[in-house]
């Protein structure tokens, strides 16, 4: 069976997915930095040495993302929103709404009973709903990202915050901080605020469910039990939720043999 | 003589204007947490510039963000009124205050001296003080020198992020390739501006445009906000008091109405005593 490449160069983390027909054989994540053209390269060596394969052995190679114009490599390219719906189908065929949480954008997509873009809303002009309000909190709690989700979970009285702009977020879990509450019920109220934030925008992208979560933010389990909480509903996260887009990738690419 | 005092507890500062016939003093200090709980401090200091005692005061009026911190004030009135208020005795002719806190931006409408409308942003930093304060951070440029700054700018920097953690990025880059530091701070100001004036033009504009709050403090801030309104603007000579001195000329007003009728108002009978937040 032949192998497919898909390439997802996002503004924080870029992904390379390596499909054997549909069946997913390997992949890798990468932090993007400056240079797309370099890391787009570097990231699919990555996953294609994992299964001893090199780019010769890809019958079609397909980019998308912020810096799919940068891989020299590719056949074609396709948008990220496009790439991720088809991702998240094959996973998921039940999900209609599809929100993707990346490190400075937030998308709501809704997807019609193929799987196709039936609709989407960005938010590109606020930080308050993206990635980069989560590394911000966990920057003034001294923690990893990573380590953040857990953590919330364990709140007991969850600080109420009054905004949702990462801005005077930040000042009021400072004051919330030396007033001596907890570092979890900080987390908590922030996952919070975050979460009503992003459920407006899926609200106005018209919610059907079922959901699901992509993208870094949905490996915030915090974040996705407080999408859960205000949406009411159970959501699903991909097993490596980061990759749904490189994944569509590599799926249209095994289409387009 | 009666006198009257005007405590506005903003976001940012705290500032105190004590009246008789005229200004006898004022005060402005930063509001941290624990000033937030100590405005009975700043009173204390305008009551010694004044030289006059706590018992002098005939009656006292809390504005601003904080002002239900304040146990000794009999009334607590709200800053949109207050600065109405204050701005109107100062500069008559303005019809429009845009007032630029550090953590909101405000447009307010006067007519015949009173409150006809206003709109607010406390939802987002960017057009606020805030996003000048970060900003001048990452630049490492003393928040006081950006106005001088950006009017030696040849050509301000175009900012397209909004937001205000995204704009301290792009900046940041920008900067490492090689634009100018006083194009950039052009550039921030025109972004503030941009936002602010937008802010207030839903409501009906009319001239003469008064600027108020710290932003008004900046001059490239000031012929930035110019620019996009399209006509000069009124800057009164102490921006930031404007809120306490409308605090207290209330206070004075509510004062001579009871005492027409041959009455005094319900004072709050606390000394100069702290606040205790409730948190």
């Amino acid at each position: 069976m032949a192998y497919f490449l898909g390439i997802d160069v996002g503004s924080g983390y870029s992904k390379a997915v390596v499909l054997e027909g549909k069946t997913l054989r390997s992949y890798a994540v990468m932090p993007s930095g400056g240079d797309y053209k370099k890391i787009a390269g570097k990231v699919a060596k990555s996953a294609l040495q994992k299964i001893n394969l090199t780019l010769a052995d890809i019958a079609c190679t397909v980019a998308a993302g912020y810096g799919a114009a940068m891989v020299d490599f590719a056949d074609r390219t396709s948008t990220d929103i496009s790439c991720n719906a088809a991702g998240i189908y094959h996973l998921f065929p039940s999900v209609k709404t599809v929100i993707d949480i990346g490190a400075q954008y937030t998308r709501a997509i809704r997807l019609d009973s193929e799987g196709r873009i039936a609709n989407f809303i960005m938010n590109e002009k606020c930080a308050g709903g993206s990635g980069k309000f989560l590394q911000i909190i966990a920057r003034i709690l001294r923690m990893e990202v990573e380590e953040i989700g857990d953590l919330s979970l364990t709140a007991v009285k969850p600080v109420e915050f009054t905004t949702a702009c990462a801005v005077f977020a930040e000042s009021e879990a400072v004051s919330r901080i030396s007033e001596g509450a907890l570092p979890a019920d900080i987390l908590a109220g922030l996952h919070k605020a975050m979460a009503s934030k992003i459920v407006t925008l899926v609200t106005r992208v018209g919610l059907t469910p079922d959901v699901a979560v992509t993208g870094g933010g949905a490996e915030d389990i915090g974040l996705v039990k407080a999408i859960e909480a205000e949406l009411e509903k159970g959501i699903f996260v991909a097993d490596e939720p980061r990759i749904t887009a490189a994944m569509g990738a590599a799926l249209f690419a095994s289409e387009r043999v | 003589m009666n006198y009257f005092a005007g405590v506005d507890i903003g976001s940012t500062m705290t500032k105190v204007v004590i009246i008789g016939d005229s200004i006898v003093a004022s005060l402005i200090g930063p509001t941290g947490p624990e000033h937030r709980k100590l405005a009975n401090k700043v009173m204390e200091d305008a009551l010694n510039q004044a030289h006059l005692k706590f018992e002098d005061l005939s009656y006292i009026v809390a504005t601003g963000y904080g002002r239900i911190n304040v146990p000794f004030a009999d009334r607590q009135i709200t800053e949109i009124t207050c600065h109405a208020k204050g701005l109107h005795s100062l500069l008559p002719t303005a019809k429009t205050i845009v007032d630029i806190g550090g953590q909101d931006s405000k447009g307010i409408k006067i007519k015949d001296g009173r409150v006809h409308n206003f709109v607010m942003n406390d939802k987002c930093a960017a057009g606020t003080g805030r996003f000048l304060e970060v900003i001048a951070e990452s630049l490492n440029v003393p928040l006081v020198r950006l106005g001088e700054l950006s009017l030696t700018a040849v050509k301000a920097a175009e900012i397209s992020s909004t937001c205000t953690v995204f704009a301290e990025h792009e900046i940041t880059n920008q900067l490492a390739n090689g634009e100018s530091l006083a194009n950039l701070v052009a550039g921030v100001h025109l972004s503030v501006a941009t936002r602010v004036c937008s802010l207030v033009k839903k409501m009906t504009i009319e001239q003469d445009i008064a600027i108020t709050g710290g932003g008004a403090k900046n001059i490239g801030l000031i012929r930035a906000l110019e620019a996009k309104f399209g006509c000069p603007v009124l800057v009164p000579p102490e921006p930031l008091i404007t809120g306490a001195l409308g605090a207290a000329l209330m206070g004075k007003e509510i004062f001579e109405k009871f005492a027409e009728e041959g009455q005094t108002p319900t004072r709050s009978g606390r000394g100069l005593e702290e606040a205790r937040l409730f948190l």
